[in-house]
């Protein structure tokens, strides 16, 4: 029996094996390289950012080269003031097109809007930010918060109303036949089962879009152009966290890089930590 | 259970949407509250004494070679002048302030070149207001050299033409005897983006060699016979400082701070300068200087003077729209010739001559809101 068994485990067995740890092998060192991408930038941002980031960094206005000390506060509320300009026009259309496109989309419209919502996810975000520009910047003749809220708002909306489609799509028919068998009119039962039931995930959705238009720097160029002090109102410059990292980062001075380091280090902190709610919330609908 | 489930799903989600929505209104609210109404801005034409407690918030945008100076000046004259003036320039580039003045979308623009006539004619009523003038060096990478490299004109022709090929060619080693040059390729890093760097260095290679005039020519960027591609000074000077045996141009600024080494470069009288704010200052003085201002003091004439450099210059509109505003935009530009020329040479950029000072100071007087001169401040 025993010699049965080894005489078959010939040739073709062991090259099937070698071919599988070789392959496995490959494929864990990809994802490995991949994980220890991130590290090694988060790491490296740490390390060159960290020095220069201080209470006085999250706090203060920027300073003119060579006098220490400064921050980057207005930055930092400008790109949440931009990111919440973005969202108020984002979310609501991104969310409604997105529910438009699972439960009312099965006909040419929807499909037109599916394959329109595609491309405007590939459209590169210095024309959006041109787009913008010639929108309400030339008319107003002004560069503006607004401006720049609106450029992040058209990056955002094809992402939000994407994954709002997919997580609605994932809500199981028996639900929904379920619900109408109740006797509920159709827009109860997307309102109070359909909707509520993906929450979780078009959370998720809509955590990543902001991600996404906190760390854009070209839409921003041209619209919100950037400011050295507050904001004065919302249809002036405004700064913005990427746009403060570009100016200091091709400067000739030593403080100044120190400087765009640190910002480079809160603008990741941000982010990864909407990335990481997006998944904590994510996860709750399983966790129970 | 899926009931529950239901209602869970419910909760979270609107806690999290009344988070979003909180955090978008306290933040418009806290900043828009915590700063000064803008309805003074527009200021109407009340008070005329010289900081007149009008607020003034102006934009600009523009180079970026002048742009740590600038911000500089911003912060000094809003700190020391007058407080009630915020005055807030981005570098976007030459090109880009040249484009924005001529949109009216800024309260000034800022610019390496001077804008051409038929770009002026697109913008009518610009004046050029000149603030300080830079230098470009002509930064190597050759080992065993660590300064007193010397270079004529037609070194540096030749070597940016790509006929000048090899470090210890004769045009470069008739002028440096005593300098054992290697035996080696010049590799010549060179812009990859439209620059007023590039502007100066082939505005001066324009005037110093025919050939290059013929087949290259002048302008923010050009047709490169030869290089390597770089963005931005810090690229360049970057490239250069990794690269064996290479040659680059960046601003006297970033050359310093990057401890990179740069040529002398052999003047119109014949001298061998080294690039210094001194030396830049000169060549702005020896050069002759057109009414408009937009003057080019390359291979300028006199005897000190380095011979890369070029003015930067700000764009305004003769005409103001806007009183308060254009007030407040003509007594800084007053107290950029004057009180602002200290801060510049600290930071490696070369004050105005006096000639110049003066020529600008008319150009200044000359700005008015509605027919009236706005300046204010003697």
């Amino acid at each position: 029996m025993r010699s049965f068994i080894s005489q078959s485990r010939g040739f073709n067995y062991w090259r099937r094996k070698a071919t599988n740890t070789v392959m496995s092998g490959v494929m864990i060192l990809s994802a490995l390289l991949t994980v220890g991408l991130l590290f090694a930038i988060l790491g490296y941002i740490m390390l060159q950012g960290v020095s220069a980031l201080s209470l006085d960094f999250l706090t203060q206005l920027p300073k003119p080269v060579g006098e220490p000390g400064g921050g980057m506060a207005n930055a930092i509320v400008g790109t949440m003031v931009l990111v919440a300009i973005a969202s108020g026009i984002a979310l609501p259309v991104g969310i409604l097109a997105g529910v438009y496109l699972s439960e009312f989309g099965r006909n040419r419209l929807g499909t037109a809007i599916h394959f329109v919502t595609d491309v405007l996810t590939g459209i590169p975000s210095i024309a959006v930010g041109i787009f913008a520009y010639a929108l309400i910047v030339l008319p107003m003749r002004s560069f503006s918060a607004i401006a720049g809220g609106v450029a992040l708002a058209i990056i955002m909306i094809p992402i939000v109303t994407r994954t709002t489609e997919e997580m609605l799509l994932l809500v199981p028919g028996s639900l929904r036949e379920a619900s109408l068998a109740l006797g509920i009119p159709e827009w109860r039962m997307i309102l109070r089962v359909v909707v509520p039931t993906a929450g979780a995930g078009i959370t998720t959705g809509v955590m990543l879009a902001i991600a996404r238009a906190a760390g854009e720097t070209a839409p921003l160029l041209f619209t919100a152009l950037g400011n050295r002090y507050w904001h004065t109102d919302l249809w002036h410059p405004i700064a913005a966290l990427p746009l403060q990292i570009f100016t200091y980062a091709i400067a000739p001075y030593e403080d100044w890089h120190a400087q765009a380091w640190a910002g480079a280090l809160v603008l990741v902190a941000l982010v990864l930590l909407l990335s990481v709610a997006a998944r904590i919330v994510g996860r709750e609908r399983y966790i129970r | 259970m899926s009931d529950v489930h239901i209602h869970r799903g419910t909760w979270s989600g609107l806690a999290i949407l009344g988070l979003i929505t909180s955090i978008i209104f306290v933040t418009i609210g806290c900043t828009s509250g915590a700063t000064p109404p803008s309805a003074l801005d527009k200021g109407s034409p009340g008070g005329a004494a010289s900081t007149s407690g009008q607020r003034a918030s102006l934009t600009g945008a523009g180079a970026t070679f002048p742009y740590p100076l600038y911000s500089k000046w911003f912060d000094e004259y809003r700190r020391s002048v007058d407080p009630n003036v915020t005055i807030n320039y981005q570098s976007i580039g030459s090109g880009g302030g040249k484009q924005q003045i001529t949109q009216r979308t800024v309260d000034f623009g800022a610019s390496d070149g001077p804008m051409s006539d038929e770009e002026l004619q697109r913008a009518p009523g610009i004046l050029h207001i000149p603030t300080v003038a830079g230098a470009v060096v002509i930064a190597y990478n050759v080992q065993g050299l660590d300064g007193g490299l010397k270079l004529t004109p037609e070194a540096i022709a030749g070597i940016f033409l790509g006929q000048v090929k090899k470090w210890n060619d004769p045009l470069i080693a008739a002028q440096n005897p005593e300098v054992r040059l290697p035996n080696a390729d010049i590799a010549v890093v060179r812009r990859s983006d439209g620059s007023g760097t590039t502007n100066i260095l082939t505005d001066y290679l324009s005037s110093v060699s025919l050939d290059w005039k013929s087949k290259v020519g002048a302008g923010t960027s050009v047709n490169w016979p030869v290089g390597l591609g770089a963005k931005g000074n810090e690229g360049v000077a970057g490239q250069v400082k990794q690269l064996p045996n290479s040659v680059g141009y960046v601003e006297l600024a970033y050359a310093e701070q990057t401890r990179i080494s740069y040529a002398e470069v052999q003047n119109k009288a014949g001298n061998f300068i080294q690039p210094t704010v001194r030396s830049t200052t000169a060549a702005a003085a020896g050069a002759d200087i057109p009414a408009d201002l937009r003057a080019s003091i390359v291979d300028s004439a006199g005897a000190d003077a380095y011979p890369i450099a070029g003015f930067t210059w700000l764009l305004v509109y003769q005409e103001q729209t806007d009183y308060g505003r254009g007030q407040a935009l003509v007594n800084f530009l007053w107290w950029a010739l004057h009180d602002g020329q200290k801060f510049a040479a600290d930071l490696s950029y070369a004050p105005l001559p006096d000639n110049v000072v003066r020529l600008a100071e008319e150009k200044v007087r000359s700005i008015t809101f509605q027919g009236n001169p706005l300046l204010t401040v003697q």
